[in-house]
């Protein structure tokens, strides 16, 4: 029995069908017409205590839905979740106490008060023991480098430096696992990587569990060793990150760069994405088009000023995966 | 800058309004019960008496009705600067082409067209049918009175305008527009017709611009001033307008130099 | 028990602290709610100065009148203000963080956030208001006196919170709410400031049986005072707020329940 076993859950929303105009509204004040709309359909998955994990997944896919069941603030219409033994939409108080859930675009600290203020208020909500607070404040202040904004009001910090105290703030209580969801959205480069260290510095440290759900593909390259994608309410990649570079191992990508402004004709076998009027990037398995082949075509057609050829990036994957109903 | 953009800016107002009708219908209903709150006040005040220091009951339902009525299409919207100083736009707001304070005002006619032909005419129908309100006194009297209700809304907004104006400096001014609200309605007659104050309070009002707002043109309405004295009280409404729009923009010119902006 | 006292505390500090950030802005605002709901009361004083009652009712009466409606919600607000802002709360996503945490859901919207400035706002209104009156309106204080009046102040903070806890609860199926609190709590509210039985039978019937106002602070007014008026009403509703206080509560905690289950599993 794994430390997360997910088993076919399902999850449909009703989605109200507004009417317009004023007797639309009336209407739908007392008697609304709602429509279902499926957004989880029968996933599964299990997770041992101190992976990473990776949810990925276009808007709407039903990602966030499969956190909040995850973190007990949803049922699901069918199947279960377990966590540690425990239900989480079950056994709300005594679950969430074991969890820690980051939303990068809502903090969760006091806007008006210093940071301190708000720790000292979670240590007070989580009932965490006065040396286990001193010991995670002082580990989280000197990994995180926080000591020089610790006093300072929230709404005077830098994103970034909110952005710490907020995932600060999720580990407090020492949580077994974190669900981070956009955690790194719009932090500078540097902040980025401060953050990405901590966080695989207490997994291998505190073996915490913990699941992102991002569209930054490079937090996840650099942190989880697994990934689950998420497409229209179902599960259709789970493994890992090289597994799906080696799905699409022959795939290839050629960026070609022009001298004048081009839109290339579409050529078969080749997709063609226009970066912008003098740069296109063409993505092509290797085994059904030989890149000699191609690179003369281009060559000989266009004006051509430079081409590089590498693998394809993840984004480029990924996005080429959720085009496609299902992976291998 | 060009006429037609400050219309197209009040069209635009006035069509984003329409956009909220539940709060809308809400609105009316809440302007009703305020009024039906006096009059029935007043109409136990009254018992079976006829009138009380030679006005009427239905001076009194009159004054309401036009008040009530006056303030639901006139609202200036007192967070029209402060908001934009609040969340940091006033920056680009001040690049646009369009003078800010032309847009100030262009916004708010637009939203009064808008209270005029759906708040107040709906109110006014209600009150007429149900109370008994007086016919004006005269043509003239209406036509003056269409005259002194607009001053009296240039009087109404130019206290606005002042009084956002410290926004500059306060940034956080809820508190300042709170009592300037209790000052224009107790003040104004919107809550009790000036007639009833106590003779030392009508001294004290003549030095505050507030019953130039609403009560000079009920009086013109009613038909209570003679030619002189409305030409008088006009003029009144005119100077105060013009007193309060020059000290409120010393400050503008002051404020714009300080611009502090809060929010990160 | 103790960490539950003991968060409460810490709740508390905080939000105090939250608020008096902005220091002059901290007592410019007590003093503007203050002056903004004192309006009412002085727009009647000038009234009175002229006509001298409002259907037998002096002007300390009218006061004591007023008194009780402030006092109720400026206790009520301490603890109710959550609800009062549930809708931003539901929009802006920290209702799901409330679900994150390890107490109970009611428990962290009713002692998270105490709108201090409302409280101190409305209650000083109307304890200054109970001062000036209080001694002018003939009232002997004595033991059950005493007594009525802390259980019926107690039973209108009840009354007002229950419907409070009702539009909160409304957020959950309904985008907006604002209007409809409008409405129904401060529109209904503006009448309580006067004896109701000025007012015609179809608004009577809404201030004691819809939105029962007349049972915070007219009922128990009259309990002291036993104006004329009193006669056309049952003299049993006198005594009748707590009951009402605890009934309203009740169902609106019941419906409270059943929806935070539909939150759940509606999805949001």
């Amino acid at each position: 029995m794994s430390f997360i076993e997910v088993d076919n859950i399902c999850k449909k929303y009703k989605v109200s069908k507004r009417k317009s105009g004023i007797p639309g509204m009336v209407a739908n004040l007392f008697a609304p017409k709602f429509e279902d709309k499926e957004a989880v359909k029968n996933i599964s998955f299990s997770i041992d205590k101190g992976e990473m994990v990776g949810f990925v997944g276009p808007n709407g896919a039903g990602k966030s839905t499969t956190i909040k069941m995850l973190s007990g603030i949803l049922y699901p219409d069918s199947g279960s979740i377990s966590v540690g033994g425990t239900i989480p939409y079950k056994q709300r108080k005594e679950y969430v106490g074991r969890i820690g859930v980051v939303f990068g675009q809502k903090s969760q600290l006091q806007w008006d008060l210093p940071v301190i203020d708000s720790f000292e208020l979670l240590k007070a909500i989580y009932s965490v023991p006065d040396d286990v607070y001193k010991k995670n404040l002082d580990r989280y202040t000197e990994l995180l480098d926080m000591s020089k904004f610790l006093k300072q009001p929230v709404r005077q910090l830098s994103l970034g430096q909110r952005m710490r105290a907020d995932i600060a703030a999720a580990l407090l209580h020492s949580p077994e696992i974190v669900f981070f969801d956009e955690p790194t959205i719009g932090v500078d480069v540097v902040g980025k990587e401060n953050i990405r260290n901590f966080i695989r510095e207490l997994n291998a440290e505190d073996k915490v569990t913990m699941l992102f759900t991002t569209h930054d593909m490079q937090d996840i390259e650099k942190t989880c060793n697994r990934l689950i994608i998420i497409n229209k309410g179902s599960k259709i990649y789970d493994g890992t990150l090289d597994g799906v570079r080696k799905l699409h191992g022959s795939s290839r990508q050629l960026d070609v760069f022009f001298a004048n402004e081009v839109s290339v004709s579409p050529i078969p076998n080749v997709e063609i994405e226009e970066v912008d009027k003098r740069h296109s990037q063409l993505i092509f398995d290797g085994k059904k088009v030989h890149i000699n082949d191609l690179m003369s075509h281009l060559l000989s057609t266009y004006n051509v000023k430079d081409m590089s050829i590498a693998e394809p990036d993840i984004d480029s994957i990924i996005r080429k995966i959720y085009s496609k109903e299902k992976v291998a | 800058m060009r006429l037609g953009a400050y219309f197209a800016y009040a069209k635009k107002t006035f069509l984003g309004k329409s956009a909220y009708r539940f709060d809308h219908l809400m609105g009316i209903l809440s302007t009703v019960l305020q009024f039906f709150i006096f009059y029935e006040i007043y109409r136990a005040l009254y018992g079976t008496g006829k009138s009380v220091d030679g006005i009427t009951m239905s001076m009194v339902t009159t004054n309401f009705v036009l008040s009530l009525g006056l303030s639901t299409i006139f609202s200036p919207n007192d967070y029209f600067l402060p908001g934009r100083i609040w969340d940091g736009s006033i920056s680009t707001e001040l690049l646009r082409p369009m003078s800010f304070k032309g847009r100030m005002i262009a916004e708010n006619v637009g939203e009064s067209f808008f209270n005029l032909l759906f708040k107040f005419i709906p109110v006014l129908l209600i009150a007429i049918f149900t109370t008994g309100m007086e016919k004006p006194a005269g043509a003239q009297n209406m036509v003056l009175f269409v005259v002194s209700s607009i001053l009296g809304y240039g009087v109404l907004f130019t206290i606005s305008f002042l009084v956002q104006m410290t926004a500059f400096w306060l940034i956080n001014i809820w508190s300042l527009i709170t009592i300037k609200d209790v000052l224009v309605n107790v003040l104004s007659g919107k809550m009790i017709p000036l007639w009833f104050m106590p003779v030392w309070m009508i001294g004290v009002l003549k030095f505050t611009p507030f019953a130039s707002i609403y009560f000079t043109p009920v009086e013109i309405y009613l038909g209570q001033l003679s030619g002189r004295e409305t030409l008088i009280k006009c003029l009144v409404q005119i100077v105060w307008i013009v007193i309060i729009f020059l000290i409120g923009n010393v400050l503008w010119n002051k404020g714009q130099k300080k611009l502090v902006v809060q929010g990160g | 028990m103790g960490d539950t006292l003991h968060l409460i505390t810490v709740y508390s500090k905080t939000t105090a602290k939250a608020w008096f950030q902005y220091r002059v802005d901290a007592f410019l605002r007590s003093l503007a709610v203050f002056l903004r709901e004192a309006t009412g009361i002085i727009v009647i004083y000038f009234t009175l100065l002229k006509f001298d009652t409002l259907s037998g009712w002096n002007i300390y009466e009218m006061l004591f009148l007023f008194s009780l409606l402030f006092l109720t919600y400026g206790i009520m607000i301490i603890f109710f203000t959550g609800l009062r802002d549930f809708g931003k709360t539901v929009r802006d996503g920290s209702f799901d963080r409330f679900m994150l945490r390890p107490r109970g859901l009611l428990f962290q919207i009713l002692f998270a956030n105490a709108d201090w400035f409302a409280a101190i706002g409305h209650g000083g209104l109307g304890i200054t208001l109970f001062i000036l009156s209080a001694g002018k309106v003939g009232i002997k204080w004595s033991g059950a006196n005493i007594c009525y009046y802390l259980i019926t102040v107690a039973g209108g903070v009840l009354i007002q919170g229950a419907v409070f806890l009702f539009i909160a609860t409304l957020n959950i199926y309904l985008l907006q709410t604002d209007s409809l609190k409008e409405m129904l709590y401060w529109d209904m509210r503006k009448f309580a400031g006067y004896p109701i039985s000025i007012f015609n039978k179809f608004i009577q019937t809404l201030m004691i049986y819809v939105m029962p106002f007349a049972f915070v602070n007219y009922f128990p007014a009259q309990y002291f005072l036993r104006k004329e008026d009193m006669a056309a009403y049952p003299e049993v509703y006198i005594y009748l707020t707590p009951v009402v206080g605890i009934a309203m509560y009740i169902l609106a905690y019941l419906f409270w329940r059943y929806s935070i289950r539909f939150y759940k599993s509606s999805g949001n």
